[in-house]
């Protein structure tokens, strides 16, 4: 397996510290939450008070598993 | 042509898989709606249609159960979406899809064959942990 680039690194110690079945709002470089909310309005409007207007915005699972849909 | 990395999750042992994940916004169809946030979506063969969380479609102001719903088969067996016209942004400019919302997605959204794919050459280049995606225009 390739080695994980540092963005990815970064990315992944994020979401371990993530809160399961939330939304998420990071950095734009990923690098830190900014804002966490029970839906995605509550999130985006989070992350516009917390003076991030262009986040990138996930939803978290409930458990960190392999995603098969 | 655009290169997606791919994007690395934490699994239940400590170790961690990856994505093909690509950020994209929805609007609705009109002219000049506003579109949301950017949100991590999985670039997903498997799935038939591009499929969001409905959150997302309720922040945008659909009623959900107005749409018309569509019962999809899932490894997790069946279950139903709402479908509605949306416009989705995506690398080269947005496209109007007819997208399904679901309640129960652990997801932000799946981009898939009908709405997304068709409009792409995807290749998923495992080796260098990106997907390359470029776009195609027909008449």
């Amino acid at each position: 397996m390739n080695l994980m680039s540092p963005e990815n690194k970064n990315r992944l110690a994020v979401l371990r510290s993530a809160p399961l079945n939330k939304w998420i709002a990071l950095s734009q470089d990923e690098t830190a939450i900014v804002a966490i909310g029970d839906t995605y309005a509550e999130v985006s409007e989070r992350s516009e008070s917390a003076g991030v207007s262009d986040p990138i915005i996930l939803k978290t699972p409930e458990e960190w598993v392999p995603v098969s849909l | 042509m655009v290169r997606v990395p791919y994007k690395a999750f934490p699994d239940k042992y400590a170790t961690f898989l990856y994505s093909a994940m690509l950020p994209v916004h929805l609007a609705l169809p009109h002219p000049n709606a506003p579109r949301t946030k950017r949100f991590e979506a999985v670039i997903d063969s498997g799935a038939s249609r591009c499929i969001f969380h409905a959150d997302i479609g309720r922040f945008l102001g659909l009623d959900m159960k107005k749409g018309a719903t569509e019962t999809t088969q899932g490894i997790g067996g069946p279950s139903e979406i709402y479908l509605h016209d949306v416009k989705l942004y995506i690398p080269g400019g947005p496209v109007i899809i007819k997208a399904g919302f679901k309640e129960s997605l652990p997801i932000a959204g799946l981009l898939g064959m009908d709405g997304f794919f068709e409009h792409f050459v995807v290749t998923f280049r495992h080796p260098s942990l990106e997907c390359e995606l470029e776009r195609e225009y027909r008449a």
